[in-house]
């Protein structure tokens, strides 16, 4: 039997600021957990050094203002680039399946990096995922987001690409941040349907969210059929988390990764530092290497305070039936899209960096390709902390474009490259992992 | 004048050492069965054109332990864990003997729930029931408070008088719950023979009236008086592998890096000298396939020697785990590892004519000698090469927490190919060819092994950890455990004078505070503790060593 990868990449030099939840502390109870119990020794485990990540593997995801340095520590480097060595790992068949516990996170960077969102600069995930269909030509991904908070960043990232299935649940966006992942956020009109959220009541417990696991999740994985599950593996469901209010628990995740059966895992947020944190890593860390964990828990845990509330298993069931009916009537929904849309389909957009405080204005042109999911036009601005202000213009070749939506696609680079209405303009070619920018003003190329 | 034994697995070797020259050498055959007959044959062999008072001190590297270990043969001693909360009990395969014990402590040392004194009665009557004279007990977390084993340590003391009593936190205050249990349990088990080991080694040294120092030498590379290893006798294990490396370190000198080769007749123990230190098994020494919180040098050791046989079947020549003689140019019966090299490249070892001899029968009508030989010469070379290269992977692989660490990742390029043990003449410098650098090996290579203990110097570690929220710190070895005075205002500088006072005062204890003042800081951690927004304490971690390395009056060897 292959081992389970882990990668412990705590970054104990790594903060936002000194009393940020993203701190040096975050893991630190953690390590002491998982080596105090030495899982890293057992036959079943094996454990792996971190990697980095180059400017390539990011800009194949993100368009990075000014440039992919800007957006970016080195601490972010090392964190996308140990997703990517467990990730390696995997497909290398090297381990059974892998868990990334690293920080910094990253599910809320969407594709244009302006700042920093919601802890996160760049998405680990999609660099994660990406790197992997350019390398081993992979095609269908699901991800699972288990963060309390909506993954609005991976979300937006794969909205069109009907090939990644992204489902998040999490804490009701109009009771926490980032306040989106609403039912009705189905995917874009050639991705309809492979994008599923499941906004769920404060304090749901561990048998709501199983509840949705088993009769949502778990159904809507069987029908598509990936060819990798990866989990966006969020710690902050947990009862005592400071920055959400949900009621689930170490044993409620333990099960929750063993019946997901996540190929990988990638840490997310959880800033319950000391009791939720160093149980829920091993609990994930027990359930994916198929150790028993009925001997695990918190010592605070009392499993009558958290029952479920029959009126709220209702209410899940309710959104299941909902989001189950949605996912299997996608096909026709995306063909009637296509018979009835525009050539162009047309999108603005206000997006706001909490950590940096900036906002960003965003207009997308998505071309409505009758033969593949269409490519992406992106004109965006925003003023940095430094006061600058910023307008680009950004091309977005997804990797499985057809060949007239790529050269399309690459012209309207080539029109843009003089265009002095724009500082910077960018070309993400998937296809032909061709990453590139011009700075206007100083009529400069970059290629990475 | 010095004197260094190194007890191997075939033969124990020994040294007189003065003023940079080895002025004696003898070597005999180890028996396994009396280790301490064959330490003192040597001795004895030693002392005979020596005058006795100028000796000033003796290094002994033995294999009482290890091969106490390895048989099984240890004292019969029950394994208490309280392991509260994590992983199940069926991952804790230490001892035939494991009793469980309600309790819990968590990372920061707060108790979670107490022992039960119903269980405590019923598990003590157990293990005296069963004839068992000797207990460990190791709670998790007990390193940072060990309250609860030292509570169940009381209970059985007071109860069963007849019982030792052997708890974790005293033999390691490391994290790594399992790697605990297991040294506490390994010390409990070897304890009694080690202790009879150092009786009689006593008695000897009185009886033939020495009067100098006498060391032990540790899997780390340092020596341990031999009164202060009574109480940890795991520490001496691999000592033999430990004997080379710091052999190989005295004869090479400069601080580059290389890779040491013991060759010996049917193993080849290798280490690596990064910069000129010797590198660590990142995961303690490694005993029974179970990792422990024994600092030992990362040793490989292959089944491959000089002596090693060489055996052609349908026309494919093996190099065997096994032994049946000395090599055919020194008269052996068959050929051997030595004799492929020494017919391909003309080494003119012993009687050259004797080993192309051995080399063509075993090659028959299917071989020539010629491609006998260098398939030979290709399997061993390869395996070695492959082994090192392996062990270079490892070590630049190990996990990295910090983001400097992983930025500023080394890689190690190999200068130099150092080669001791009676066999590296032959091997050596092919191999060192094949890697494409260069080689050494020290007119005293046969004896590195023996001339590495006489001249190594004690070495001692010791970590803190601090909270200073609960107040409490931690001191390693010794399992010291106490209250902070200045909990507000205790900064970096006052953890690292607290480690640096408990090394000098252990260091003392241990009789070699002459060395204390050459320590250096391995590790120094602070996290500030948040709760909510604002900082409620800061933990601490500092380690400070004195590494291995030689004693005062080592200045060099003369070439």
């Amino acid at each position: 039997m292959k081992p389970t990868g882990i990668l412990f990449f705590p970054a104990f030099d790594w903060a936002i600021s000194p009393t940020h939840p993203e701190r040096e502390e975050r893991l630190l109870y953690t390590r002491d957990q998982i080596f105090e119990e030495g899982i890293m020794d057992l036959l079943q485990i094996r454990e792996y050094q971190p990697g980095l990540a180059t400017a390539k593997d990011i800009a194949r995801v993100h368009f990075c203002v000014p440039d992919v340095e800007a957006q970016i520590t080195e601490a972010h480097l090392v964190s996308a680039g140990s997703a990517l060595r467990i990730a390696d790992a995997y497909m290398e068949g090297e381990i059974k399946n892998g868990f990334a516990i690293i920080r910094p996170p990253g599910h809320h960077s969407k594709t244009v990096s302006h700042g920093n969102r919601g802890f996160c600069n760049i998405n680990n995930e999609a660099i994660m995922i990406e790197y992997l269909r350019q390398k081993y030509g992979i095609k269908r991904v699901a991800i699972v987001d288990t963060d309390v908070h909506h993954g609005d960043g991976t979300q937006e990232i794969y909205y069109n690409d009907p090939d990644v299935l992204f489902i998040s649940f999490h804490q009701d966006g109009r009771t926490l941040y980032p306040g989106s992942g609403h039912m009705d956020e189905l995917g874009g009109p050639l991705a309809y349907g492979t994008t599923i959220n499941l906004p769920l009541a404060p304090r749901t417990t561990d048998t709501g969210i199983l509840y949705a696991l088993e009769k949502l999740i778990m159904p809507i994985l069987e029908e598509f059929k990936p060819e990798l599950i990866v989990n966006s593996a969020g710690q902050d469901n947990h009862y005592s988390d400071p920055l959400a209010d949900m009621r689930f628990s170490a044993q409620g995740y333990a099960r929750l990764n063993e019946i997901l059966a996540p190929d990988i895992a990638v840490l997310e947020g959880g800033y319950s530092v000391q009791t939720a944190l160093p149980y829920v890593n091993m609990g994930l860390i027990m359930a994916m290497a198929g150790i028993d964990y009925s001997n695990l828990r918190e010592p605070d845990y009392v499993p009558e305070r958290m029952r479920e509330n029959p009126a709220n298993l209702e209410y899940i069931d309710k959104m299941v039936k909902r989001q189950l009916q949605v996912f299997r009537q996608r096909e026709e929904q995306i063909e009637k899209n296509r018979k009835t849309r525009e050539r162009f389909h047309h999108v603005h957009k206000q997006i706001f960096y909490d950590t940096d405080y900036i906002h960003e204005e965003q207009s997308i042109q998505l071309r409505l390709c009758p033969d593949c999911p269409g490519f992406r036009l992106i004109e965006s601005t925003a003023q940095h902390r430094n006061g600058y202000y910023y307008r680009v213009y950004c091309v977005s070749i997804p990797a499985n474009a057809c060949a007239s939506c790529q050269s399309e696609a690459r012209s309207c680079y080539t029109d843009m490259s003089g265009n002095d209405r724009y500082d910077l303009v960018y070309l993400q070619d998937r296809v032909n992992n061709d990453f590139r920018s011009i700075d206007i003003k100083k009529d400069v190329e970059m290629v990475l | 004048m010095l004197i260094g034994i190194d007890v191997g697995g075939t033969y124990t070797d020994g040294v007189v050492f003065d003023r940079g020259e080895v002025i004696a050498t003898t070597k005999v055959p180890t028996d396994d069965n009396d280790i301490k007959s064959t330490v003192l044959q040597v001795l004895d062999k030693l002392l005979l054109k020596q005058d006795k008072s100028d000796i000033t001190r003796i290094v002994l590297s033995t294999t009482v332990v290890t091969n106490l270990l390895a048989t099984g043969k240890g004292e019969r001693t029950a394994l208490l864990l309280i392991p509260g909360y994590g992983l199940p009990a069926d991952a804790y395969d230490i001892s035939d003997d494991t009793f469980f014990l309600k309790g819990g402590i968590d990372f920061r040392g707060r108790e979670l729930d107490p022992l039960d004194e119903k269980e405590l009665i019923q598990i003590g009557d157990n293990i005296v029931a069963a004839g068992i004279k000797r207990a460990a007990i190791i709670s998790k977390f007990g390193n940072r408070n060990d309250n609860l084993e030292k509570q169940a340590s009381h209970y059985m003391a007071q109860h069963y008088p007849q019982l030792s009593v052997t708890t974790g936190s005293q033999i390691s205050g490391k994290l790594n719950f399992p790697r605990r249990a297991t040294t506490a349990y390994y010390t409990a088990i070897t304890s009694k023979e080690w202790n009879r080991f150092v009786d009689e080694i006593d008695q000897a040294l009185t009886e033939r009236g020495l009067d100098c120092e006498v060391h032990i030498l540790k899997a780390d590379g340092g020596t341990l008086a031999l009164d202060v290893s009574r109480d940890m006798p795991c520490e001496t294990v691999f000592s033999g592998p430990a004997a080379s490396t710091m052999g190989a370190m005295a004869l090479a000198g400069e601080g580059m890096n290389s890779v040491v080769l013991d060759i010996g007749g049917t193993t080849t123990d290798i280490a690596l000298l990064i910069e000129g230190e010797p590198l660590y098994a990142s995961k303690g020494a490694s005993i029974n396939q179970r990792y422990t919180h024994i600092n030992a040098f990362a040793v490989r050791s292959i089944a491959l020697g000089g002596d090693s046989c060489i055996t052609v079947n349908a026309g494919q020549v093996e190099v065997q785990a096994y032994r049946r003689d000395v090599a055919a140019c020194f008269g052996g019966s068959s050929a051997t590892v030595t004799d492929a090299f020494n017919y391909k490249f003309n080494l003119n070892i012993g009687n050259p004519e004797l080993s192309a001899a051995a080399l063509e029968q075993i090659g028959g009508s299917a071989m020539s000698t010629e491609e006998v030989g260098a398939a030979v010469v290709a399997i061993v070379t390869n395996r070695l090469q492959d082994v090192i290269t392996s062990m270079f992977k490892e070590w630049e692989n190990e996990p990295a927490y910090k983001v400097w660490e992983v930025i500023n990742k080394r890689k190690f390029t190999l200068e130099q190919i150092t080669g001791i043990g009676a066999a590296s003449r032959a091997i050596i410098p092919e191999l060192a060819d094949a890697m494409q650098v260069k080689h050494f090996i020290h007119q005293y290579a046969d004896v590195a092994n023996a001339l590495g203990a006489a001249v190594a110097r004690p070495t001692l570690a010791v970590n803190l950890h601090v909270d200073t929220q609960t107040k409490i710190y931690t001191l390693d070895p010794g399992g010291v455990r106490g209250t902070l005075e200045n909990p507000h205002n205790f900064q970096l500088k006052d953890a690292r004078e607290m480690a640096r006072k408990h090394l000098e005062q252990v260091g003392k204890e241990r009789g070699m505070a002459s060395y204390t003042n050459e320590s250096s800081f391995f590790m120094e951690e602070q996290f500030n503790m948040i709760g909510g927004w604002d900082q409620t304490g800061k933990l601490f971690d500092v380690g400070i060593q004195v590494t291995p390395g030689f004693i005062e009056e080592f200045k060099g060897v003369k070439i």
